[in-house]
């Protein structure tokens, strides 16, 4: 008769109470480290060991520096996107976006030398410009966030474009040196990039878990309605997501020209939206919305970065990567679908 | 919105005899209606806007090139790939629950490998070298269906992945190298243009625009308008438990929509190889790929995201205005900057589109 | 509308409250939408610490009541006075603002999101621009004593909780706003009998805490155990209200239906053949068990049910949507178990949903399309092409049969009007002439004009010889339709009626009335 649970759904107030009431005080939040991303640890980890036995150059400075300055924008710009897909949208634009605000800096820093705090503060308060149009346009058009991303996406390759004026930007200075993979790009061996996506992620992590509108995020991705009804401003959250993203792509653009040569071409970016959302959704991220966590993208973003690498520290083409980045995708997404049907017949 | 909660009110104008002059007054209100909520006659209305703008700026020599029916016609060659994928996102988002297809464009690369290997390298015959490669491609877009339809993988997320592997595959097949055997080379002949009816003067038709996208385009308009798998596509998309309940088989249905898609796909694969003489690895994916164009010429042409409406006619004028606004802006911008204001163009239009689309929902309800 | 101060049915095991106040009263409130009166001089008065049952027939007026005062809709005329002093109810951020609280059916919570964030969403408790966490823990940890969950939920996501624990959630999250009066819109539909009985116990706690509970519930059995006051609807007027010592189950039904007259329908002689469909002792696991039911080919049979009663999964069952786990069905003699509505069509069982719009209406398509989507084989050649000749055809003669007010078959049934649409889903299922139809809730939703039309229509089908099976919760509808009817309660078929039953007897069997009250 009783239909589905097997808890003490007790009306009298049973006798483990006090106990139960003690432990709630003592954690106040589901445990900070979900399932998923145990996991993500552990094949993380199982893979580097296996990389290190198989080829003695990867636990090298000379291999694991490149693997985070590559996978630093990329969880960048990551985190953005996991702020956006926990309210139930997405953002296909930011590899326009990388674009814009690449071509923008290293014109600017070979054109008119821009010193170090004016290019990162130029290219972050573009993309945040960028990212303002993707929320104004999602949260008060009213109008479905992958569509208008796509929009968006054609429009800033256009403008990216027409500021490369059909050639490369060439001989950009060392200004960006800092995040760089160089000698001038490190502290005590670990990547500036690394670093700052590291506090980025942090800080995103704070907001998300600890303050109200970083919660009012996972409640609109749950049920826009419900929110609204709640009393969420939920245009408001909506629109500061987007921009969010714009910020932090901005910040990734930095990272990009300072991972590459002193050429930046016009491919710049290309297929950043992909693996941004991949980190996203291996991470264990629900693409519906509602839930998700920085440390999964950030994680998922270092797996993605692993298996890059590896594949070409095991000599194999390097574009096998992208067939075990598709599978990862599988089985993370697969593991989640499974969870769900367990938990809703269990 | 026809609710009427009005009390007793005591309203000024309620009591008024309708004017005689009323419904010509109505007029405007009316063509503002259809212009709204008809996608096809706010496309046409473009197009023609278009078209005539164009051909008046030619006139007046302001282009560096006339712009007249003969270079309508030739621009018409990338709007073959253009309107076939783009009837195959039509197939995939019609089948509601969020469907997308982000990995045409992947499949397409793939597609024209294997066409490279059975007609370039294994000396097949073009016609059972095309059928493997419409073959191929509705395996690549079954394992897409498999997944979504029938185990419940969100659809953006499995084309994304699939997107990766197939792409990845497409390169490491043939250790990264385009094929461009005689065969292939000779094959560029199916992309010449022909002239079409008599005259001194013949228009110039591209031979894919007969070969490839008139055949596609009518076959998927039969498929949704006239065959029983239409009805059951447009059922599921547009309320897939109203289709459980009238005994569709919906996992069925939407499996197909996604095999449909991997078979265009594996055409326009054939296609792509004929322009570039030559199968390339990234035929399909290189730039900013062929998806995401596919579907933004889905979403401009009608198709709704949300699932069960979306029409051929939407597609193809949808197509046929992007295609010739770019040839336009290509001899009114000279030189590079033409082609990117293509993007500019296709940007501005689909985020008009997509805007326009929620005013329309908001003021007359949904519509097809 | 003399009313005597009550001492309250269960004052034994309660401590009587201290204060009894007038806590939100209503006097003369009317509304209408367009030309329909939804109620008509409405008066209604709450007392602090009392449970006040609010009950009625569908369609008496008890919905837009509730809306009135949780601010979803606006009073035409009357007033609203709260602890004495007159009122305006703005929206419902006013109506929270006043401590006026609404549970819904449907529980809205986030269910990814923890029990003690669900219930602070949008007023949480912050320090220093972080939520407190502790602060917002000890005071959940508080309302989840005082509603009888364990403490322990407070950080437990939402969805690990069964529907009823989600319900007592959605109470918590309407009392932390220090909510004095507390509608609860049915609360016990979706629940269980053991379930039901943890709701009342946290209903009772409340009243003993000071709250006034207003209570809206179609099972009348429970009032005798939770209320108060009862206040009776009917027709969109209150008839008044009753301390529940003074009211029995039968008198509560008498008072709902009224002196409406009891339209005897017309004598029906059902032919005499071996039953078509057969229920025998027909269970599944959690839903409903040992049903018995026949229909005789030419018979109307009536499951009259409340919500949650089981009679719709009943229905859901000999469609193919569920599967039984005891007992047997019997088409004709043989033993069937359709796997799918595929498979209960492919047997000559067709099924009109009871939910029109999400399991009906294919909304922006048109007439045809919606009529033909459930027999593609049939109207289409070879199976492959729509004989578009015949769909055409097909349509026009439902719309003409059937009296589907529309220009033409093309027409979009998101235009249509609930009857009107009723009609195109209910023509989809009568197109292959199926031998059995089973309708869930034919009617609901749909003017009187019609209602009738489609009763009328019900009743010549069955005289062509189909056998049908009714499922609904619409008590006027069960008799006036049924040569038999059978009241289904608490998961099983209990009562069998013939026709010309008096509707108190059937609501009061329904609504569980004792046995000798019945007879």
């Amino acid at each position: 008769m009783s239909s589905s649970t097997l808890r003490p759904a007790g009306g009298a107030p049973s006798a483990g109470q006090p106990e139960h009431t003690a432990r709630a005080r003592g954690r106040v939040l589901p445990f900070p480290i979900t399932g998923q991303e145990v996991v993500l640890i552990v094949v993380i980890a199982v893979l580097w060991v296996a990389l290190a036995l198989t080829t003695p150059a990867f636990l090298t400075s000379g291999s694991i520096v490149p693997l985070l300055v590559a996978m630093a924008p990329v969880a960048l710009i990551g985190v953005g996107m996991t702020v956006v897909i926990i309210t139930g949208g997405i953002d296909v634009s930011v590899a326009g976006m990388v674009m814009v605000c690449a071509v923008v800096v290293a014109r600017a820093m070979v054109e008119s030398g821009a010193p170090l705090p004016v290019a990162v503060l130029l290219s972050v308060a573009l993309g945040g410009l960028l990212g303002l149009a993707n929320g104004v346009l999602i949260a008060y058009g009213r109008v479905h966030a992958i569509i208008i991303t796509f929009g968006t996406a054609n429009l800033f390759r256009f403008l990216g474009l027409q500021l490369f004026g059909g050639t490369t930007v060439d001989n950009i200075p060392g200004t960006l040196a800092v995040f760089g993979r160089g000698e001038a790009g490190r502290t005590l061996g670990v990547p500036h990039s690394f670093l700052i996506m590291l506090v980025v992620a942090a800080a995103a992590w704070y907001y998300l878990r600890h303050t109200p509108s970083g919660r009012h995020l996972y409640a609109i991705g749950g049920d826009a309605d419900a929110a609204r009804l709640a009393g969420v401003k939920v245009q408001r959250r909506v629109l500061s997501a987007y921009v969010l993203t714009g910020l932090l792509t901005g910040l990734a653009a930095c990272f990009v020209i300072a991972r590459g040569t002193s050429t930046l071409a016009p491919n710049v970016g290309a297929g950043m939206e992909l693996a941004a959302i991949a980190a996203v959704v291996i991470g264990g991220t629900s693409i519906m919305g509602g839930r998700g966590s920085v440390l999964g993208t950030v994680l998922g973003a270092l797996l993605v970065q692993t298996v890059t690498s590896g594949v070409t520290q095991l000599g194999w083409r390097s574009q096998l990567a992208s067939l075990f980045v598709g599978i990862l995708i599988l089985i993370a997404v697969g593991a989640d679908l499974l969870r769900e049907r367990t938990r809703r017949t269990a | 919105m026809s609710t009427t909660v009005s009390p007793p009110a005591p309203a000024p104008q309620s009591g008024r005899p309708e004017a005689p002059d009323s419904r010509l007054r109505q007029l405007p209100a009316l063509l503002l209606r259809a212009l709204l909520t008809q996608r096809i006659v706010l496309l046409l209305v473009l197009l023609v806007a278009v078209v005539a703008t164009f051909v008046t700026l030619s006139q007046r020599n302001y282009l560096t090139a006339p712009y007249d029916a003969g270079y309508m016609s030739a621009a018409l060659i990338s709007a073959v790939p253009l309107v076939m994928l783009g009837l195959a996102e039509l197939l995939v988002i019609t089948s509601g629950r969020g469907g997308i297809d982000l990995s045409v464009g992947a499949v397409v690369s793939l597609t024209s490998m294997v066409f490279g290997f059975g007609y370039g390298e294994w000396g097949w015959p073009l016609w059972p070298s095309i059928l493997l490669a419409a073959a191929f491609g509705a395996l690549c877009g079954a394992v897409n269906g498999f997944l979504i339809a029938y185990i419940g993988y969100p659809a953006l997320i499995t084309t994304l992945a699939t997107y990766y592997a197939f792409s990845s595959l497409a390169i490491v097949v043939n250790d990264q190298q385009p094929i461009s055997t005689q065969p292939i080379q000779e094959f560029f002949s199916a992309a010449r243009s022909v002239p079409l009816g008599g005259g001194e003067d013949p228009l110039q038709v591209p031979l894919g625009i007969l070969t490839f996208l008139l055949p596609t385009a009518v076959v998927v308009w039969l498929l949704l308008n006239r065959s029983t798998y239409g009805r059951r596509l447009y059922a599921i998309g547009t309320n897939d438990v109203a289709a459980q309940w009238a005994g569709i088989d919906v996992r069925r249905t939407r499996f197909l929509a996604y095999t449909a898609a991997g078979l265009i796909s594996g055409l326009v694969a054939v296609v792509t190889v004929a322009q570039f003489a030559s199968a390339r690895p990234d035929a399909g994916v290189a730039g900013s790929g062929m998806a995401l164009p596919a579907i933004t010429i889905a979403v401009l042409g009608g198709v709704a995201i949300t699932g069960g409406i979306g029409r051929v006619a939407g597609v193809v004028l949808a197509t046929l205005l992007v295609v010739w606004l770019n040839a336009g802006i290509l001899l009114a911008v000279p030189g590079n900057a033409g082609s990117q204001f293509q993007l500019f163009a296709l940007g501005t239009v689909l985020v008009f589109a997509a805007l326009l689309n929620g005013l329309t929902n908001r003021r007359y309800g949904r519509t097809g | 509308m003399s009313e005597s101060q009550t001492s309250g049915a269960d004052g034994a095991s309660t401590p009587p409250p201290a204060d009894r106040s007038e806590r939100l009263s209503v006097t003369g409130v009317s509304k209408r939408y367009g030309a329909v009166h939804a109620i008509r001089n409405a008066d209604m008065t709450v007392r602090a610490g009392t449970v006040h049952a609010l009950v009625g027939e569908n369609g008496a007026g008890k919905s837009t009541l509730i809306k009135i005062l949780s601010g979803a809709a606006d009073a035409d005329t009357g007033q609203i006075t709260f602890d004495g002093r007159p009122v305006t109810i703005s929206g419902t951020a006013g109506a929270i603002a006043l401590g006026i609280a609404t549970v819904y059916q449907e529980p809205q919570l986030f269910p990814d999101l923890t029990v003690a964030e669900n219930v602070f969403t949008g007023r949480e408790i912050t320090r220093r621009g972080r939520v407190d966490w502790s602060a917002q823990n000890a005071r959940v940890v508080e309302l989840l004593e005082l509603i009888g969950l364990p403490a322990r939920y407070a950080t437990a996501p939402v969805s690990e909780l069964s529907i009823a624990e989600q319900q007592q959630v959605s109470i918590a999250k309407a009392l932390v706003g220090n909510a004095t009066v507390l509608i609860l819109d049915e609360p016990s539909a979706i629940l269980t009998d053991t379930e039901i009985e943890v709701l009342f116990g946290v209903v009772r706690r409340l009243a003993a805490s000071g709250v006034a509970v207003i209570y809206i519930s179609h099972r009348l059995d429970e009032l005798f155990v939770i209320a108060d006051e009862v206040t009776v609807m009917r027709d969109g007027q209150t008839l008044g209200t009753w301390p529940i010592g003074e009211l029995s189950v039968r008198r509560v039904v008498e008072l709902m239906v009224g002196g409406a007259l009891e339209d005897t329908p017309p004598e029906h002689r059902v032919p005499d053949a071996p039953p078509r469909l057969v229920l025998d002792g027909l269970g599944c696991e959690g839903e409903y068990s040992d049903v018995d039911v026949s229909v005789r080919p030419g018979e109307i049979v009536t499951l009259y049910g409340l919500i949650g009663s089981g009679a719709a999964e009943i229905a859901e069952t000999v469609y193919g949507m569920r599967r039984a786990t005891s007992g047997r069905m019997l088409l004709d003699g043989r033993p069937i178990a359709p796997s799918s509505p595929r498979a209960a069509k492919r047997l000559g069982i067709a099924l009109l949903p009871a939910n029109r719009k999400a399991q009906g209406l294919f909304s922006f398509q048109s007439i045809a399309f919606n009529i033909s989507a459930g027999h593609l084989p049939l109207l289409s050649k070879f199976g492959v092409w729509m004989d578009r000749r015949r769909e055409r055809q097909v349509a026009r003669d439902f719309i003409q049969r059937l009296s589907v007010r529309t220009p033409h078959e093309r027409q979009p049934v998101s235009a249509m009007s609930g009857g009107n649409a009723q009609k195109v889903v209910l023509a989809r299922q009568l197109v292959e002439r199926p031998p059995v139809l089973v309708l869930a809730e034919p009617t609901q939703g749909v003017d009187v004009g019609a209602k009738e039309e489609i009763h009328r229509i019900v009743r010549q089908l069955a005289d062509e010889g189909t056998a049908v099976l009714i499922v609904t919760s619409d008590l006027a509808e069960a008799i006036r339709v049924s040569d038999r009817l059978q009241v289904v309660r608490a998961g099983t078929t209990t009562v069998e009626f013939g026709p010309g039953a008096s509707q108190a007897d059937v609501l009061a069997a329904a609504a569980g009335a004792l046995e000798q009250e019945v007879a």
